[in-house]
């Protein structure tokens, strides 16, 4: 591959009907690009959670992927509500989805988790009220096992 | 085991076939996406109560071949209409999950 390849998509909050679409070009984009299918697939759960986080957290924001013939770097900024605790939004079980949002199998708690468990590094750049940064990043070498 | 050999296995009412031909042999069961998502062995047949679109989202990342409703739900229009165009599987069951799942279990399905 070229030694650089970025896609950014627009996400809109509260958008369900959506909500997947950014994830599924990215992960497309993977397939072309010829990415082992182990690396493809934790990359899947890092941008759908990703994604799924900007619809129902923070009203939308940006989801980006670049790719180096080393990594995949998937970054997710928004401009929504912040995280107030950041080690009780990492917890297992932990969420401040809304009922309606639950009742669709969204907030279980388990989107930050699934991120942190297929990221070989995560860094969350957060500030109550301006907004979050999230970058998770992939190192091609690594054998996967994480992801399904 | 093929999807299409599973649906007629279990007596399912198809909403969408997908690729009949696809080998199937894991299964998942769950209603809450992240878990799926974070969870489902590559190519599952997925066993879930909800019926609205984003679960066709999960199934084309996750590269399962086919959607099980489980007691008698149907899917929403635009459920429908997603697996048709990302040629998903979709089919439905009048028996509960649990017997659905024992069903799969019996044809050698793990999960």
């Amino acid at each position: 591959m070229d030694s650089r390849y970025e896609v950014e998509f627009t996400v809109r909050g509260d958008d369900f009907l959506a909500a997947g679409e950014a994830s599924n070009q990215i992960k497309e984009t993977l397939v072309m690009l010829g990415v082992p299918s182990a690396i493809s697939r934790r990359a899947s759960v890092i941008t759908y959670e990703a994604e799924m986080n900007l619809v129902i957290h923070a009203g939308g924001g940006i989801l980006r992927a670049v790719i180096t013939p080393e990594r995949l770097t998937i970054v997710a900024t928004d401009l929504g509500p912040g995280i107030p605790d950041l080690d009780l939004a990492m917890k297992e079980g932990f969420s401040t989805a809304s009922d309606r949002v639950r009742e669709m199998g969204f907030g279980a708690g388990m989107g930050l988790p699934n991120i942190k468990r297929n990221a070989d590094v995560l860094k969350i750049d957060t500030e109550v009220g301006k907004g979050t940064t999230l970058t998770a990043t992939v190192f091609f070498g690594r054998q996967a096992e994480q992801g399904g | 085991m093929t999807v299409s050999s599973l649906i007629e296995a279990l007596g399912l009412t198809v909403h969408h076939e997908g690729n009949g031909d696809c080998p199937v042999s894991r299964g998942v069961v769950g209603d809450l996406l992240s878990f799926v998502m974070g969870g489902a062995p590559e190519g599952a047949v997925w066993v879930t109560l909800q019926t609205h679109v984003n679960i066709a989202a999960v199934a084309v990342l996750k590269d399962i071949p086919l959607i099980i409703l489980a007691s008698g739900r149907t899917p929403d229009a635009e459920l429908l209409e997603r697996c048709r165009q990302e040629n998903i599987g979709l089919a439905a069951a009048s028996a509960s999950p649990f017997d659905v799942c024992g069903a799969l279990h019996d044809l050698g399905l793990k999960g």
